[in-house]
């Protein structure tokens, strides 16, 4: 309870595959040790741009928000929609305004940049550092779980089929081994073509 | 008379903005490093990387801490190295002396028994350490116990513990216990059945286990020590990890 | 036998606790194993400094905690029901622990707060059954052998011991029995008890539907569903299931329930746990 990262617990990961990316969360809300809800969702899409909020529920629904509010803005003035990389650079200016008072987060991005057609996935610290990594990314009370996961899972060059097995797999059994996070579980899959979105079977204790 | 004459010495020293030091009884600190045991139908392998740390620092890049204490047993005390090599030196020990008592072998099954009566004997003063026991039970098939530091334990398939447990034990339930998997052969319907891996796949899956884990953890690295209990004995295999 | 059980009789020779550390041995628990201590002179205070705590969750040793354990009387005997998960901290320590301690053929343990604990004080009370039963040549009661675990634990008052106790057993006085014992030093008989973290959800489930008249199969079932409910909400309870009935023979084991594929089974066959959706 005194940690506020972990009171409601949750969490989340991302994948690069080969010209795919995918990005996973788990669907449980708690309040410490009580589940409150099961169809908490982590994943928020802003045009061709998927933002993954684990942390404090309250904070990452006023993020969510935020975002909505801001990409919405940025579409009016630029006239097309934002794209990954420019994304996360306002990630990453929003929570370094809140340096001494932040949103207790873990965000991570991911996407695929409309003018490359390149994949992107990066995450963050609560107050905005951001981490450009070319694997994979985790956050939440799952994350050490999901590391050792995704670091023996993942391989380079995934095609979509596979990529979805293994971000499954990487989030099915991290959510297992910690006690805050699980309860139902979506995946995200995203092409150039399309975005597939999926509901995983998980365990529910 | 000034007021600074009149105070006794000792209150001279001390500045309104200071508070009292406080000692506290620390016997505790933790040498890192994480260890993996898992055991198939006719073997046991327990592993241990062999970088012993405090804090930032290395200790040392071969610090080996699995060990055989005698009878077809291996046994690793992961946590405070002190604790840890006094655990299993004793544990050696006990074992010599039950020959001398009895005159035959100590079963698994009672060697787990005596860490547990080891490790409870200090409850109010704990042993901080995760302790892995490996070896064959009555039947010769692996077996592995593990326990937490003040003695609780289990017979398992297999346990990740100390500092990379964390990392890697999600990873074993998935390739040991073949969690979260389903059968191809049913098309997804069934879950994946439970079966005994090979030798070869065993020590694969450990060595993949330990690079992942030195690849995400400060504390892992250097070495990989295995100790594999077949009904022949106990045969070491080293292989090096990633150093920094 | 009388001879064996004479020379468990006198001061125990078992002191484990090795060293040079002072011991603490109760007092009138002359064949308890003596603990050693740290040298120090508050060992209740360093203790808790150095595990586990509601009130110190930052500390360098992390001892299991967070359960559900039922055990309720009935028509047909006693019905006693576990989940298998240890955690320390939000960490899944493992799902696979046996919460039942199998005391001898005719008592059963159950466990909640710190494993090893239970374990070690639960095996110890089957020691001293047994030791009992050569003495007097009869089955110890299910009254005596709480009162002796209530007693031990009491003698260890404030020295930081954790345990929440479910003692269940038959015999020919007292018929099928369940005494609740903790580390405070309480101990109750009871017709019904829930202990641990994923007390209260077991508790709903089993208050809606308990009756003395029900079947061996319906007592069996009420206690699966209620450890079920508790596992679905509480996060520190899961794994799986184990189930036990114990009757004037003894205790029969009626197996482990994997929580994962139970929940699916037991919502498509109820219609129940709507609250979980299936799809998108």
């Amino acid at each position: 309870m005194s940690n506020p990262q972990e009171i409601n617990g949750g969490a989340a990961v991302a994948m690069v595959g080969k010209d795919c990316v995918a990005i996973a969360c788990d669907l449980r809300m708690g309040s410490s040790a009580l589940g409150v809800s099961n169809d908490f969702e982590k994943i928020f899409n802003y045009g061709n741009v998927y933002l993954g909020l684990t942390g404090l529920a309250t904070d990452v629904l006023t993020l969510s928000d935020v975002f909505k509010f801001k990409t919405n803005l940025y579409k009016m003035r630029e006239e097309r929609a934002i794209e990954p990389q420019t994304f996360a650079n306002l990630v990453s200016s929003t929570l370094y305004e809140k340096r001494f008072g932040p949103y207790f987060v873990g965000p991570i991005v991911a996407g695929i940049n409309s003018v490359d057609n390149k994949p992107f996935i990066c995450g963050f610290d609560l107050i905005g550092c951001i981490d450009f990594a070319k694997d994979f990314i985790v956050s939440g009370t799952a994350s050490d779980q999901l590391y050792g996961m995704c670091e023996s899972l993942w391989e380079p060059g995934l095609e979509a089929d596979d990529l979805f097995e293994t971000i499954s797999q990487a989030l099915l059994n991290g959510l297992d081994r910690d006690a805050l996070s699980g309860w139902g579980a979506v995946v995200y899959i995203i092409t150039k073509e399309k975005v597939v979105k999926r509901l995983l079977k998980t365990r529910q204790d | 008379m000034s007021l600074q004459e009149a105070l006794p010495d000792s209150a001279l020293h001390s500045t309104a903005s200071s508070v009292p030091i406080e000692h506290r009884f620390n016997p505790y600190s933790d040498n890192g490093g994480t260890i993996l045991g898992i055991a198939g139908k006719d073997f046991a392998v327990l592993a241990g990387d062999t970088r012993n740390t405090t804090g930032y620092s290395i200790n040392s890049r071969y610090e080996p801490k699995v060990f055989h204490v005698g009878d077809n047993v291996v046994v690793s005390a992961n946590g405070f190295a002190a604790d840890g090599n006094v655990l299993v030196k004793r544990l050696g020990q006990q074992i010599q002396w039950y020959h001398y008592n009895h005159n035959k072998e100590l079963k698994l099954s009672s060697c787990a028994r005596l860490v547990q009566h080891m490790l409870y004997g200090k409850r109010f003063f704990p042993y901080y350490v995760h302790t892995i026991l490996a070896g064959l039970d009555e039947d010769g098939k692996g077996a592995i116990y593990s326990f937490d530091p003040v003695g609780s334990y289990e017979r398992e398939q297999c346990r990740a513990g100390g500092a990379a447990a964390s990392l890697i034990m999600p990873f074993l339930d998935n390739q040991v216990n073949f969690k979260n998997q389903m059968d191809p052969a049913t098309n997804g319907t069934e879950p994946h059945p439970i079966t005994y891996l090979s030798l070869e796949e065993v020590l694969q899956l450990v060595k993949d286990a330990f690079s992942s884990a030195t690849e995400r953890h400060i504390q892992v690295g250097d070495g990989l020590e295995i100790l594999i209990v077949t009904k022949d004995g106990v045969r070491t295999e080293y292989s090096p990890l990633k150093r920094d | 036998m009388d001879t064996i059980s004479s020379r468990f009789t006198s001061a125990s020779a078992m002191a484990l606790g090795n060293d040079n550390c002072n011991e603490f041995n109760p007092d009138g628990f002359l064949d308890a194993p003596s603990l050693s201590l740290p040298p120090i002179s508050q060992p209740a205070a360093f203790l808790r400094a150095h595990t586990d705590d509601a009130s110190n969750r930052d500390c360098t040793i992390k001892v299991n905690h967070g359960t559900t354990t039922l055990a309720f009387r009935f028509q047909g005997g006693i019905v006693v029901a576990v989940d298998s998960r240890a955690t320390a901290g939000n960490w899944i320590a493992s799902q696979t622990v046996k919460k039942v301690i199998e005391i001898n053929p005719f008592l059963l343990g159950t466990m909640a707060g710190g494993a090893a604990d239970c374990q070690y004080w639960e095996t110890w009370l089957g020691t001293q059954c047994r030791l009992h039963e050569l003495r007097s040549k009869e089955r110890i009661s299910v009254a005596a052998a709480s009162k002796m675990l209530s007693n031990l634990v009491y003698s260890y008052k404030g020295m930081g011991l954790s345990m929440g106790t479910m003692v269940c057993g038959y015999t020919e006085r007292e018929g099928p029995t369940i005494y609740y014992v903790d580390s405070d030093g309480t101990r109750l008989k009871g017709d019904m008890f829930c202990v641990g973290s994923g007390q209260t959800f077991a508790y709903g489930v089993l208050d809606a539907s308990y009756k003395w008249d029900l079947s061996v199969d319906e007592a069996l079932a009420l206690g699966k569903r209620s450890i079920l409910a508790a596992t679905h909400r509480d996060a520190y309870s899961g794994g799986s299931i184990n189930l036990y009935h114990v009757t004037q023979d003894g205790w029969v084991y009626h197996g482990n329930y994997d929580v994962g594929t139970t929940f699916w089974e037991t919502k498509a066959k109820e219609e129940s746990f709507n609250n979980v959706k299936v799809e998108l």
